[in-house]
């Protein structure tokens, strides 16, 4: 016969002091790692949900990103014309020619960014279909004209509607604010590509193309055609691919985090077990009664081991609103935090503690919970009736 | 010194109980020393690595915004300039990696050793580098990573030129955190012509100029701006230390965050350390009662409540922090350089993170034991002997 679940529930309410101290170890160690967790997949997020399924990159062969890649007008002139391309109602080809340069930018504190610019024709609009002008209008080419990113608004001087951006060897006139899905396009500018060749200098005009393809099914071909055209020496991919890549150097901080997580939690189990037992060692002369009325061992370990569950809920419980609340907080005061990404520019991320993240907090209080308990049920369990009453 | 005795048998009297807080304090400080040596490394990159007599060239619009490479010859000319050389970001990713796992440059080789005299790379060495069109020199760091010896050949595909080049390792800059790789400009400026660039290189991405004396950097500066002034590419001078800083000053919010979870990982000590304590002192009620019932003072009582918990915890402390030394040498194998994380990813334990990490054991053992030692010493006798017997 098991114990009834409110036994043990009542006995966490019984030692509110020591209980809430220990569900306070859990909490934190759960705001800690959520909040953690919530950074790095933010960065992830922001970085894989740029890539768009349909299209793909076309980069010189060897560089790995756009912002060394180098690409001549012939070439882009031969690429939009070959098949798979889809087309837009004019039926020009959905291929957007860019060029990414990294100028220095002032942030509003006095500091200084290299925010990644990219020189665009109207075409880009078509092909990264996820960027929709949220505020003015799009830029007018050959008009000294820019489109900033959500991520960028307000981060730096002169990034707001109407404003004045200067970077560069000139300043550019903000006429449209977009978005992008949260992806790593909202922490960019955008310009004339031509313009920004001009002012760059670059001997290149461009730096890559980005296509949308008609039909999933033209997107292997079209890359493999890509690659292994004699004439330009360029590489494509899958544009997903090209992002998710990008996000690697995310992956060594997501090992690190849960290690530091996972160390924390150790912690947090020490001190979940001493709390228990203190509990059993008080309560041995109950111990030994219930055996003595007939309770199984299995039952009393079970009990005490949902004593801990119970104990770990509640600071997982307090932890994730702590954790939602502090996240909201960091928002706020610090708008957007700053990564760097390959290209050497800033990414901006908007901190956010996903469901993902609580779900592992989660686990890790459960672990604790149990981990902790498991000692001191067991040594519930094993107590001798009558040495347990007569300690009392 | 005499009731030392007293408090060490009171913290072996639940020996389980004394392990587990003392780990679970261990665990915590290790985690804040670990977390700390992450600012802490930037700080120690600002203050050690760059040098009050370095400075930074480059395009006011920005670092991909080169500049002529025959401005390098005009900076070197400048009055107090002791030496100057242009650097060009080669961006070579070792072939086994697939990227750029550590950053290369191409320099001047000549000029390299004396902007640098600080690395003490070996006077041989740097006269084997000029030598050598494909000679390279390595920080130790990524020589370690890579098992390379000086003497080794090595193969870097370029991401941002479109060149493979050979090199020849002939020198290695004997610090063991620095990732750097430099090669032979001309050999890189050959390789481009090869390739069917008339012009070849042709430009500086940064020159690093390095001052006769430190006065004289700030008059340097100007005149370095002002001959640029009004040129297709304007030069932006500054010293070292605010190159770095202001390279890694996006880093800002990510640190942020990282001292907000380490708090909160020392205030997990504290309730720990606190819940342990007043555990200890809610068992022993009785006997402390008694202890004061024969005369021992308050004070005296409340000492020891608060020397042991002190104890505990900074006996625990001390092994975070050792441990702190031993897991981070495990970082650095892992970890490697990292582009998005600059020296954050250094995991440097300076003598600070040290005297942080033992600081908070120490504080936090005196706070997490005075309030249970303060009511223990407080309760009247007659009442807690009433309680207990």
């Amino acid at each position: 016969m098991g114990l009834p679940l409110s036994y043990s529930l009542r006995n966490v309410g019984a030692r509110r002091g020591r209980t809430l101290m220990t569900a306070g170890v859990v909490a934190l160690v759960v705001v800690a790692c959520s909040l953690f967790l919530g950074l790095i997949s933010s960065l992830k997020r922001t970085l894989v949900s740029t890539g768009d399924a349909r299209n793909i990159v076309v980069m010189r062969k060897g560089s790995d990103n756009d912002g060394s890649s180098q690409l001549t007008l012939e070439a882009y002139q031969a690429i939009r014309f070959f098949d798979g391309i889809a087309r837009d109602a004019q039926d020009q080809p959905l291929a957007s020619p860019e060029l990414v340069v990294q100028p220095f930018f002032r942030t509003r504190e006095g500091g200084r960014e290299n925010v990644l610019v990219r020189g665009v024709e109207p075409v880009a609009l078509a092909v990264h279909d996820n960027v929709r002008i949220v505020e003015g209008r799009m830029l007018t080419p050959s008009s000294g004209e820019a489109i900033v990113g959500r991520g960028v608004v307000g981060r730096y001087a002169g990034a707001s509607l109407g404003d004045d951006l200067e970077f560069g060897r000139a300043r550019w006139h903000v006429v449209g604010i977009f978005d992008a899905d949260g992806s790593s396009f909202e922490s960019e500018v955008w310009v004339d590509v031509r313009e920004l060749a001009n002012d760059a200098k670059r001997p290149f005009p461009y730096s890559g193309v980005r296509i949308r393809v008609a039909r999933p099914e033209q997107l292997e071909p079209l890359i493999r055609r890509i690659d292994a055209d004699p004439r330009f020496a360029l590489e494509a991919e899958r544009e997903t691919e090209y992002y998710a890549k990008q996000s690697e150097s995310a992956n060594t901080l997501y090992v690190l985090v849960v290690g530091i997580a996972v160390l924390a939690g150790i912690g947090a189990g020490f001190g979940a077990a001493n709390t228990m037992y203190a509990a059993v060692q008080a309560r041995t002369a109950e111990i030994g009664t219930l055996r003595a009325l007939g309770f199984s061992r299995g039952a009393i370990l079970t009990s005490f081991q949902v004593e801990a569950l119970a104990v770990a809920a509640i600071g997982f419980v307090l932890g994730a609103l702590c954790s939602l609340a502090l996240s909201a907080c960091l928002r706020r005061l610090l708008g957007g935090i700053g990564f760097g990404a390959a290209t050497f520019t800033v990414n901006v991320i908007t901190l956010r503690v996903s469901a993902a993240d609580l779900l592992f907090a989660l686990l890790l209080a459960l672990v604790i919970g149990t981990a902790g308990g498991f000692g001191p049920a067991w040594r519930a369990a094993r107590l001798r009736p009558i040495e347990a009453l007569r300690k009392a | 010194m005499k009731y030392a005795g007293l408090v060490l048998a009171n913290l072996g009297r639940n020996k389980l109980r004394t392990a587990l807080t003392g780990g679970a304090i261990m665990l915590a400080v290790l985690l804040v020393c670990v977390l700390l040596t992450m600012p802490a490394g930037l700080d120690a990159f600002l203050n050690n690595i760059a040098s009050n007599t370095r400075i930074s060239v480059h395009n006011k619009a920005g670092l991909v915004y080169a500049m002529p490479y025959a401005f390098t010859r005009k900076v070197r000319q400048i009055d107090g300039v002791a030496a100057a050389c242009a650097f060009v970001w080669f961006g070579g990713a070792f072939e086994e990696a697939g990227r750029v796992t550590f950053p290369n440059f191409a320099v001047e080789a000549d000029q390299v050793g004396a902007v640098y005299p600080d690395y003490d790379v070996p006077a041989q060495q740097l006269a084997d580098f000029q030598r050598y069109r494909d000679g390279a020199i390595v920080g130790r760091a990524t020589m370690r990573r890579y098992g390379w010896k000086i003497g080794d050949r090595i193969t870097l595909r370029s991401t941002v030129w479109p060149v493979n080049l050979d090199f020849r390792i002939v020198g290695e800059i004997p610090n063991d955190r620095s990732p750097l790789l430099w090669m032979n400009r001309d050999y890189l400026d050959e390789a481009l012509k090869a390739q069917g660039r008339p012009a070849g290189l042709g430009i500086a991405g940064i020159v690093w100029v390095r001052a006769a004396d430190p006065e004289r950097v700030n008059a340097i500066m100007r005149t370095v701006d002002d001959l640029s002034r009004n040129s297709d590419s304007e030069t932006a001078s500054e010293t070292e230390k605010s190159f770095f800083s202001n390279f890694f000053g996006s880093l800002k919010g990510f640190i942020a965050i990282i001292l907000l979870v380490t708090g909160l990982v020392a205030l997990c000590i504290v309730f720990i350390a606190a819940n342990t304590a007043s555990m200890g002192v809610r068992e022993r009620a009785g006997e402390l009662a008694i202890l004061k019932a024969i005369g021992f003072g308050r004070r005296l009582v409340f000492a020891t409540l608060l020397a042991e918990a002190t104890v505990l915890s900074s006996v625990a402390g001390l092994a975070g922090v050792v441990s702190t030394i031993g897991i981070t040498k495990v970082l650095h194998v892992f970890a490697g350089w990292n582009a998005s994380l600059g020296p954050l990813g250094a995991f440097i334990v300076t003598s600070s993170v040290i005297v942080e990490g033992i600081f908070l054991s120490l504080f936090v053992g005196m706070l997490a034991g005075v309030v249970p030692a303060f009511g223990a010493a407080r309760k009247p006798v007659v009442a807690t002997l009433h309680e207990v017997f």
